[in-house]
Parts: C-alpha cells; structure tokens; sequence
C-alpha cells in the first residue's frame, strides 16, 4: 500500500515538523487512499451460525424471576434524566461493548461492497468530501479516489482498524457528530441506526447527518429490515419480549397503536413493574427472556417462537376458544415486532485474541457455544418496517427524499439537503 | 490527523457556544507526502475556515501560510500559495497530542493520529 511506504520512508524522521529529504512518492490519481483488497482474505461470508431459541413455561417463570431480581439491583438515576445523546444501556452492553469485543472478527467477514451503496459514492463530483458517520472497519472510505472520506465509529477498535489502513477517521457519536455544520459534500450512514434503541435517537442521527452536510448535498442511509428476505432468518433471532417493546419504545410504535393496546390478546401483566422511573433504565431491566436459561435447540417451529413472542399472553389463549382469532393476533405482533438480539459467533481462537470475552463470559454478557467453538454475543437490533425511514427522514424539516428503495433485506433512503437556509 | 479533519471538528459538550476552532496542542507531528492536486485544492477553499488552519498549521510548526486566502482569481494562477494549501492541509499530521476547547479547555486527546471525541456522561 502506498501509504505504508509512506509511513516506512517517515519513520526515520518522524519527530521532524518538515520534510528536507527528497524522495517524493507519485500517487495515481487523487491518491488520498489506495485501499488495497488484496489483503483481504477471499471469505465466504457465512451468515452467523444460527440457532433455534425456544421457550418453555418453566423458563419463562424463571426468566421472569430473573428479570425481576436484575430490576431490584439496578441503581435509580435522577430524573433529570438522560438526554438523547446520552447512551442508553442496552446500547452499551449489546451495541458498543460488542462490537468492540469481535471488532478484528467482524472486520473480515465485512469486505463486500454493496453495489448500491458504490454506485451512490461513485455518483458524487470529483473531490467532494464524504462523511461516513458510524463506518465500522471503513469498508466504504476510500471507495471513490476522486473524493476524501471522513469516517467516525464509537468503536475504537474498529476505527482502529481504518487508522490502520491509512483512512481519516476518528472515534465519535453518531447521535452527536462533532462537527461544525454544512462541511461535508455528501454523508453516508450504512447499516447504523437500527443499532439505536430510540426513535428519538434514530431521528437525532438522521438530523445529524443532514446538519454536516452543505446544502444541496446528498445523504445515503441504509437500515435493516423487519421485512427479511430469508424469513428463516427471523428465527434466529431472539425477539425482546412484548413487555421490553411497550415501556421501551416511543409514540408512533405499532405496539402503541390502540389497536394492540385494546386487544386483550396483548395483555401484559405476569413480569412485574420494575420501581425505576426512566425508560432507558426500564430497558435494561426488562430483557428478552433470560438469555441464559433459555436452551439451545436445533429445530423449533414458528409456532413456538410465538409462544416466546408473547408468553403473558399464554393463559388467555389458551382458554380463548376463537383459534383464528388467535392465530390473527400472533402473526400481527410477529409482524409488528421490530427489536431483536441478533447472534454473533466468535470463535474461540478470536475470542482469546481479543481478551474482551473473558470479561464478558464472567459478567454473562456473553455465553459459550463449545458445540460451534464459539462465544455467543447479542447484538441489538431495532429493525425498520416498511416506511418507517422515511417517515421519521420526512420529519427533519430541511431535508428532502429523493430516493428510497429496498434492496437485500434493507430499507433505503436518499435525502436532500435544502438548497438554501430555511431557519 | 490531518488539519482538513481539525477545520470541521468542534465541540459538542452541552451548552457551549464557543465550539470551533479547538486549539491543538502537539506531542507528535508526522510528515506524509500525497499527490498536489489543484482542482481538489479549490473545491476546499470555499469550505475552510482560513484563520483556523493558519493557527492550526501554527502550532504544528508551519509558519508559511498566509493570513488571507488570496481571492479566487488569482487562485487559478498562484501555485505557490496552492502548494503551502496543500501541505498544510493535507501532509501534515498530527499523530499525538491534543485538541482543547476555547470555552471549556476540555481536552479530545489525538493517540496514533485518532481524536477520541466521546463525551462523557455529564457533558452530554
């Protein structure tokens, strides 16, 4: 890589604020990144090894029982309460300490360029400046040599990994982008807000991409959907309980709409209130269904993962004598189901690399899976149903949509920056 | 980094109003030649903020650059100026040190060329 050459011929004088000696390096072309894929090892991403997660009625009372004994260790936090750039829980524990455990394994599973994400990048003018607001291992900067890239990630490992390969980047928040405004030419955000736990959040990082671009620059988002094109997928999944969904998520959730609220089928009553006022630490006391005693199944059936979906309700199902009725309500909150845990598999011989799993073993963030030779983390995932992108996009008063489009299981969108100041 | 990074970093810390420029305070400078480019060099200059990089090449030890952008017409035809654009904008790195706020003297610390630019909890 050219740069490492670079960085060889500087060493010897790196403490030196001016360069004297001669042997200057022609870069082709713009030559800011040469972003080398021939370091890359040719992976078959393999989608994570995938397991079944059922539930009994016996682990959902211990899974109850669990919750409940976690909600009473939980310090109070002041009602001032938290803002919407501070970082909730979850995100904490299954966003940013995960991806800073797997970051090298991550990386090499990440080096496919979706090609509408390229043709967006390619599509820019010459020279622009491109922001890459949560850009993981960098995968996309540098993509276009005519353009300088930007990247930020709140992970520093993964950032790391950038730095290392000679891209710009930084360690920051998408929800609160250190950067004056109008700077960049254009912005991207690839597969980062349905990491988000709030809607308001989701809508911050939207308003944050917009405000760091000039007017009449272009913004790319791109978001996982709930609409999955390999349905089987889903079921590898560990769904959050209808409970975690109700005090978790906003107004303007389907969960909330008076149409579920109303329905006794979605009654929710057997996991006790928590005594903590705030939602985000409402969230964290309220998980899925205990992660750890729910038991590892090769095969499970959908209907299972029903059951699992909305356990409260089990008694009144039962005795409801309606079945279509039933079935009606279950597949409308398995459409309506959007927060999930998604599975990584770290293999054990990463694992040790990494040194971050033994921690997370200890404190249970993480579990093993010696049949696959792995450690198992849950990311979190709030998936976005059709049109919601837009409309929270459309919320942000000076920004238009020029484009949306699903493709390979993701939701899509362009935005337009106003051309003039609209304050 | 580099000091087209620093021209669009700034403060986020809750109720400042004095973000931009953060001052650096170097502990370690690298050199790192790249290609001249004029027609990136002035797609920039509109974009940056000029008394900013002027300080900011200052304390990386570059002294060269004018006070005053010269005007866009005689852009096209002022290489020299354009050479001491590029260097300062785009070859000079700050590896090690730091980046302080005006308002709060918060310092962003910069290890192996990354500014680290999370807040902490009571900043937010």
């Amino acid at each position: 890589m050219i740069l490492d050459v670079l960085r060889s011929i500087r060493t010897s004088s790196s403490s030196s604020t001016t360069t004297t000696t001669g042997g200057r390096i022609i870069l082709q072309s713009f030559g800011f990144y040469s972003v080398s894929t021939s370091k890359m090892r040719d992976i078959k991403v393999k989608s994570d090894s995938r397991e079944l997660i059922t539930s009994s009625d016996e682990e959902e009372e211990a899974a109850a029982q669990i919750i409940e004994s976690v909600s009473i260790r939980e310090k109070e936090i002041s009602s001032s309460s938290l803002s919407v750039k501070s970082t909730p829980e979850i995100e904490k524990k299954y966003v940013h300490r995960v991806y800073d455990a797997i970051a090298p394994h991550f990386s090499s599973t990440r080096f496919a360029k979706w090609p509408k994400v390229a043709a967006f990048l390619e599509s820019l003018p010459c020279g622009s400046v491109i922001l890459d607001a949560g850009c993981g291992n960098g995968k996309y900067l540098g993509l276009n040599p005519s353009c300088f890239f930007i990247g930020c990630d709140i992970s520093h490992p993964l950032i790391k990994i950038c730095s290392d390969k000679g891209q710009e980047v930084l360690v920051a928040d998408a929800v609160n982008l250190p950067y004056r405004e109008e700077f960049g030419d254009a912005a991207i955000s690839i597969a980062v807000l349905h990491h988000l736990s709030t809607e308001n959040r989701r809508k911050k990082a939207i308003e944050e991409l917009v405000r760091v671009v000039k007017p009449g620059g272009f913004v790319l988002i791109t978001v996982w959907a709930a609409e999955q094109e390999d349905t089987s997928l889903l079921t590898k999944w560990t769904p959050l309980s209808a409970k975690y969904v109700e005090e978790w998520v906003g107004p303007g959730s389907p969960m909330n709409s008076p149409h579920v609220r109303n329905n006794p089928f979605f009654s929710l009553e057997s996991i006790p209130e928590t005594e903590v006022s705030t939602k985000e630490q409402k969230a964290e006391n309220s998980p899925f269904i205990g992660l750890e005693s729910i038991p590892e199944s090769e095969e499970g059936t959908r209907e299972q993962k029903g059951e699992s979906i909305i356990p409260e309700t089990k008694a009144s199902i039962v005795e409801q004598k309606d079945e279509n009725c039933v079935e009606e309500s279950l597949e409308a909150l398995k459409k309506s189901q959007q927060e999930y845990f998604v599975p990584w598999h770290l293999p054990y011989h990463r694992a040790e690399v990494s040194g971050a799993s033994a921690s997370a073993l200890a404190s249970g963030l993480a579990k093993k899976d010696d049949r696959k030779g792995a450690v198992v983390y849950n990311r979190y995932y709030h998936v976005f149903s059709e049109g919601e992108l837009e409309r929270l996009a459309s919320g942000v008063g000076n920004a238009m949509i020029v484009d949306r489009f699903y493709d390979k299981s993701n939701w899509c969108i362009v935005l337009q920056k106003a051309a003039f100041n609209q304050d | 980094m580099r000091l087209i990074v620093h021209n669009m970093l700034s403060c986020n810390i809750r109720g400042v109003a004095n973000k931009f420029p953060l001052r650096i305070e170097p502990k370690k400078i690298i050199v790192k030649e790249v290609d001249f480019n004029p027609d990136f060099l002035k797609h920039m200059i509109a974009k940056i903020d000029w008394k900013a990089l002027v300080d900011g090449a200052r304390s990386m030890g570059y002294t060269e650059l004018p006070d005053h952008a010269p005007d866009t017409t005689t852009l096209e035809s002022d290489e020299s100026f354009l050479r001491k654009f590029h260097h300062s904008l785009l070859e000079l790195h700050l590896e090690e040190g730091s980046l302080v706020c005006s308002e709060t003297g918060r310092k962003f610390p910069v290890n192996k060329g990354i500014p680290n630019m999370l807040l902490h909890e009571d900043e937010v």
